[in-house]
C-alpha cells in the first residue's frame, strides 16, 4: 500500500512498497519493543532478508544469542560492500521489535555502532568517501 | 631399424585418449567466432543418485516400491573413489544414512555447481559474446558465466561466482564463492565453503558435449578429483525448458508441522 | 535521532541523488503524450546496434526502479503526463524525501501487507540497507502512471470475476496464517509480481538480458526468475500446462521484439486472474533506454484490455542471486508466531 503524501500540487508516492511480500506484522509485535546491545558473531547475508546475529549480555551477565532481521544485501553489494564489511566483534545497538513466536528474535528497525553510525551504510568503505560536489 | 622406429611412434604417449581429446570434431561457431554451446542439454546417468559406482538398492519411501528405488550406475568419477579426508568419512556416511533428512534436493534448495549440471532436469544454454546464461529447469535455477575479465564475489551464494574463458573448443569455467549447504548428490557426498570448481565443456559432435568438472576442498578431500560425462542435447522439435518451482513441493515438508491444528 | 557522520551520509545521499537523476532518453521526451504509434515514429528515429544474426542488441543490466505508480492517483486523473518542469520539482522532491529517510530515519508506513491497514513500525529501515528506492538509479518518465490512457487505472472487474474473487476473500477471513498456502505466492518465495509484465519490485528491480540466436534470456533479480523466450516463431505448448509466468513465445517487429505469453495457471501472481494473456514490446531507443510497452488481458477478470508502458534504464552494477526460498525464515516465523497468538488467544478466554 503507498503512501502518498502531496508536495508542492504534484503527488509523490513515499517509497513504501507497492505490494508487500509478507506481512511483517504477523512476524514482528509492535508491542513488544525492545532495544538491544550486543556484539556481531555473524552476519548471514541471505535473501529475503539478511540476518545479524548478536551476542548479549543480560542483567544475569548470561549471554543469549539473538537474531535481527534486515534487508536484502543485494544493493549493499552494488554500493560496494562485501559479506566482510561487518567486522565481526562490533559492538551494536538494535532499536527494534521482538519476534510475535517471543523468541530472541527481532526486527531491527534501526541499527547502529556503538558510536551512533548507522549501520550499513556509516562503514567504511570506496563509496563512502565521496566527492564533494 | 625403421620397423624399431615405428615401435617408438607408435608407444609414444602422443594424445593419452581421454573423453575431452579423442575427437579434432570443430563445432560450428557463433558469430564472433566461438564454439557454439548454445541449446537445451541434458545428462543422462544416476550420478544425482551417487557420483560414485553403485548397484540398484531398495528406495527410502515403501509405498513407492520400485518407482523410486535407486538405480544402478557406472559411476561419473574419474578413478572410481571420492578422495575423503579420514578425518570427513564419518560426515560423509552419516549423510548417506540419513541423506532424506538433510539432502538439500529434498528441500528444493538451489544445488549448487557441479550438481546442477547433472540433476534429471534439462538446462539451456544461451551463450552471447561476454555472458553465456544457463538457465536449469530445476528449481529455476540460474547462473552467468562472466566472459570477459575475471570478478569477484562479494559474498557466497548457492550457485557460485562464475568466470569463464575458452581454450580452443573448450568452455572452461572458474567456479568460486559457493556456500557449503550443497551437495554433490543424494548420496551425502559433501564439501566446505573452500570449493573449487573447474568445469570444462568440449563439445564431441554436433548434439554430445563432453562435460568434466575438476572439483578441489583442501577441507573435505585429501587431493582435486574430477568427474566427466556426455550432456546431450534435447533435439525434440520445439524442445523447450518448463517450470518445476519446487519450493511449493517442499511446503508441507517444512512447514507442515507449523500448521494450525484443527 | 542523531547522526555524528551526518556529514558523510548527506555526501553519500549527494552522491545517490545525482546518480539517480538520470538524464531522461531523448527519445521518450519526444514522445508526444497520445498514441502507441507516434510513440513508434519516435523510436524508428534511432538505431540499434544489431547483433550478428541481425536482430537488435537488448543486452547488458538494466533496471525498471521508478517513482511512478502501477495506478494514477486519484487527483491527478485525467492527466496522463508531467510538464519537463513539473517532473524536475518531482525529482528534486525526491532527493529531499531520501535526505530526509536518511537522516531522520524511514518515517512509519503500512507494511502489513493488508490493503488500507494503519502504519506500523515494525519493519527495518529500507535506506539502511541501500533498498531505498532512491539508492538506486531510478527510470524516469513523465507519465503519471504506468498505465497508459485517459483514466490510468485497472479496469473494473467483470460481475463473475468481482463474485469469485469475494468468495475467496471470505473463504480466507480468518485462515490468513493457517498455513502457508494461505500466504502470498512472494512470502512463500514462489513467484513474484514483477516478471511478467515486468513490474518494478519496491528495491532489487533489475534485470538482465542475455541474446543468443533465435532466443531472448530476461533474468529478473527477484526470484532469479529466467524467461528464454524463443523468437523462431514457434506455437505454445499445449493449454493443459499452465506455468506461473505462463509460456512466452518471441518474435521480431522491425527492431521491436514482441512476446506473447499465455498458459498462467488459474491462480496466476497477477492478482488472482484465471486466463491472463500478456504481450510485452522492448524497442530500445537509445543506448541506455529500453522502451518498454505491455497490454494485459483476460476477459473473465477486466472488461476491457489495459496497458502500460514504462523505460528501463541501463545500469553500472549487475544482478546479484536473490535465492529467497533457502533463507525463508520469515515464513516459518510466520507462522509459529499466528500459533503462538493463537495459544495466547485461547488461555485468555478460558479464564
Amino acid at each position: 500500500m503507498t503512501k502518498l503524501f502531496l508536495v508542492g500540487g504534484l503527488l509523490l508516492a513515499a517509497a513504501a512498497p507497492a505490494w508487500a511480500h509478507h506481512g511483517f506484522a504477523a512476524e514482528f509485535d509492535q508491542t513488544r519493543p525492545l532495544k538491544l546491545k550486543g556484539t556481531v558473531t555473524k552476519w548471514e547475508v541471505t535473501n529475503p532478508h539478511s540476518w545479524i546475529h548478536i551476542d548479549v549480555k543480560g542483567d544475569d551477565g548470561k549471554v543469549v544469542g539473538w537474531m535481527i532481521e534486515g534487508g536484502s544485501p543485494n544493493n549493499l553489494y552494488r554500493l560496494g560492500l562485501t559479506k566482510d564489511s561487518l567486522p565481526l566483534g562490533s559492538e551494536i545497538v538494535v532499536d527494534g521489535y521482538q519476534a510475535k513466536d517471543r523468541s530472541a528474535k527481532a526486527v531491527g528497525k534501526s541499527v547502529t555502532f556503538a558510536d551512533g553510525r548507522r549501520l550499513f551504510l556509516g562503514l567504511p568503505g570506496p563509496e563512502s568517501e565521496p566527492d564533494k560536489k | 631399424m625403421m620397423g624399431w622406429i615405428a615401435v617408438i611412434c607408435v608407444l609414444s604417449p602422443a594424445a593419452a585418449p581421454s573423453v575431452a581429446q579423442v575427437s579434432p570434431y570443430r563445432v560450428p561457431r557463433t558469430a564472433d567466432g566461438k564454439p557454439n554451446l548454445s541449446g537445451i542439454w541434458q545428462a543422462l546417468n544416476t550420478a544425482d543418485w551417487d557420483l560414485e559406482g553403485h548397484a540398484a538398492a531398495a528406495g527410502p519411501v515403501t509405498s513407492l516400491g520400485a518407482v523410486f528405488a535407486k538405480p544402478p550406475g557406472l559411476g561419473v568419477v574419474e578413478g572410481d573413489e571420492i578422495p575423503y579426508l579420514p578425518a570427513m568419512t564419518t560426515r560423509k556416511k552419516d549423510n548417506q544414512t540419513n541423506w532424506t533428512k538433510l539432502d538439500p534436493e529434498v528441500k528444493c534448495y538451489l544445488p549448487g555447481v557441479p550438481r546442477a549440471t547433472y540433476l534429471p532436469y534439462p538446462f539451456q544454454i544461451v551463450q552471447s559474446q561476454n555472458n553465456v546464461l544457463i538457465s536449469y529447469e530445476y528449481a529455476g535455477a540460474v547462473r552467468v558465466i562472466n566472459m570477459g575479465a575475471p570478478t569477484k564475489a562479494p559474498a557466497d551464494s548457492w550457485m557460485g561466482w562464475s568466470n569463464g574463458h575458452w581454450e580452443g573448443e573448450t568452455l572452461v569455467v572458474d567456479v568460486t564463492s559457493q556456500l557449503e549447504d550443497t551437495w554433490f548428490d543424494r548420496s551425502g557426498n559433501f564439501h566446505s565453503d573452500a570449493l573449487h570448481v573447474v568445469e570444462r565443456y568440449t563439445p564431441r559432435t554436433p548434439d554430445i558435449i563432453d562435460y568434466e568438472a575438476t572439483i578441489e576442498d583442501p577441507n573435505v578431500f585429501s587431493r582435486p578429483w574430477k568427474i566427466s560425462m556426455p550432456l546431450y542435447r534435447r533435439v525434440e522439435k520445439n524442445a523447450r525448458l518448463l517450470e518445476f518451482k519446487c519450493p511449493e513441493f517442499a511446503e508441507e515438508l517444512l512447514y507442515g508441522p507449523l500448521r494450525k491444528k484443527d | 535521532m542523531t547522526y555524528r557522520s551526518l556529514a558523510s551520509v548527506i555526501a553519500f545521499a549527494a552522491v545517490i541523488a545525482a546518480s539517480m537523476l538520470a538524464q531522461i532518453p531523448a527519445a521518450v521526451q519526444a514522445q508526444s503524450p497520445a498514441t502507441p504509434a507516434k510513440t513508434a515514429s519516435a523510436t524508428r528515429a534511432w538505431t540499434p546496434p544489431l547483433l550478428p544474426d541481425g536482430k537488435p542488441d537488448l543486452q547488458g543490466v538494466w533496471t525498471n526502479n521508478t517513482v511512478t505508480d502501477l495506478e494514477r492517483p486519484k487527483a491527478l486523473a485525467g492527466k496522463e503526463f508531467y510538464t519537463e518542469a513539473e517532473l524536475k520539482d518531482l525529482q528534486n522532491q525526491e532527493r529531499q524525501r531520501l535526505y530526509v529517510t536518511e537522516t531522520e530515519g524511514q518515517p512509519p508506513a503500512n507494511h502489513s501487507g493488508v490493503e488500507g491497514a494503519g502504519a506500523d513500525d515494525v519493519h527495518y529501515d529500507f535506506s539502511q540497507f541501500g533498498l531505498d528506492r532512491a539508492q538506486a538509479k531510478l527510470a524516469w518518465s513523465r507519465r503519471t502512471s504506468i498505465i497508459v490512457g485517459p483514466e490510468g487505472t485497472i479496469p473494473p472487474l467483470t460481475p463473475d470475476a468481482r463474485k469469485r474473487l469475494a468468495e475467496i476473500r471470505a473463504k480466507a477471513k480468518g485462515h490468513e496464517f493457517d498455513g502457508p498456502e494461505m500466504l502470498p505466492l512472494g512470502a512463500r518465495c514462489i513467484a513474484r509480481v514483477n516478471v511478467v509484465p515486468l513490474l518494478p519490485s519496491a528495491y532489487n528491480s533489475n534485470l538482465q538480458i542475455v541474446q543468443s540466436a533465435g532466443y531472448v534470456a530476461i533474468e529478473t533479480e527477484e526470484i532469479h526468475d529466467v524467461r528464454v523466450i524463443p523468437t523462431d516463431g514457434r506455437s505454445h505448448i499445449p493449454g493443459n500446462i499452465r506455468q506461473w509466468y505462463g509460456d512466452p513465445v518471441g518474435h521480431w517487429e522491425g527492431n521491436t521484439l514482441v512476446v506473447d505469453t499465455t498458459n498462467f495457471t488459474e491462480m496466476s501472481p497477477f492478482r488472482g486472474a484465471q486466463n491472463l494473456h500478456v504481450i510485452e514490446r522492448f524497442t530500445r531507443v537509445d543506448q541506455d533506454t529500453i522502451l518498454y510497452q505491455f497490454t494485459v488481458e483476460d476477459p473473465g477478470m477486466w472488461t476491457k484490455a489495459w496497458s502500460g508502458e514504462l523505460p528501463i534504464t541501463r545500469i553500472n552494477g549487475q544482478i546479484y542471486e536473490y535465492a529467497c526460498h533457502e533463507a525463508n525464515y520469515g515464513l516459518a516465523d510466520t507462522l509459529r508466531g499466528a500459533r503462538v497468538a493463537e495459544t495466547d488467544a485461547a488461555k485468555n478466554s478460558a479464564k
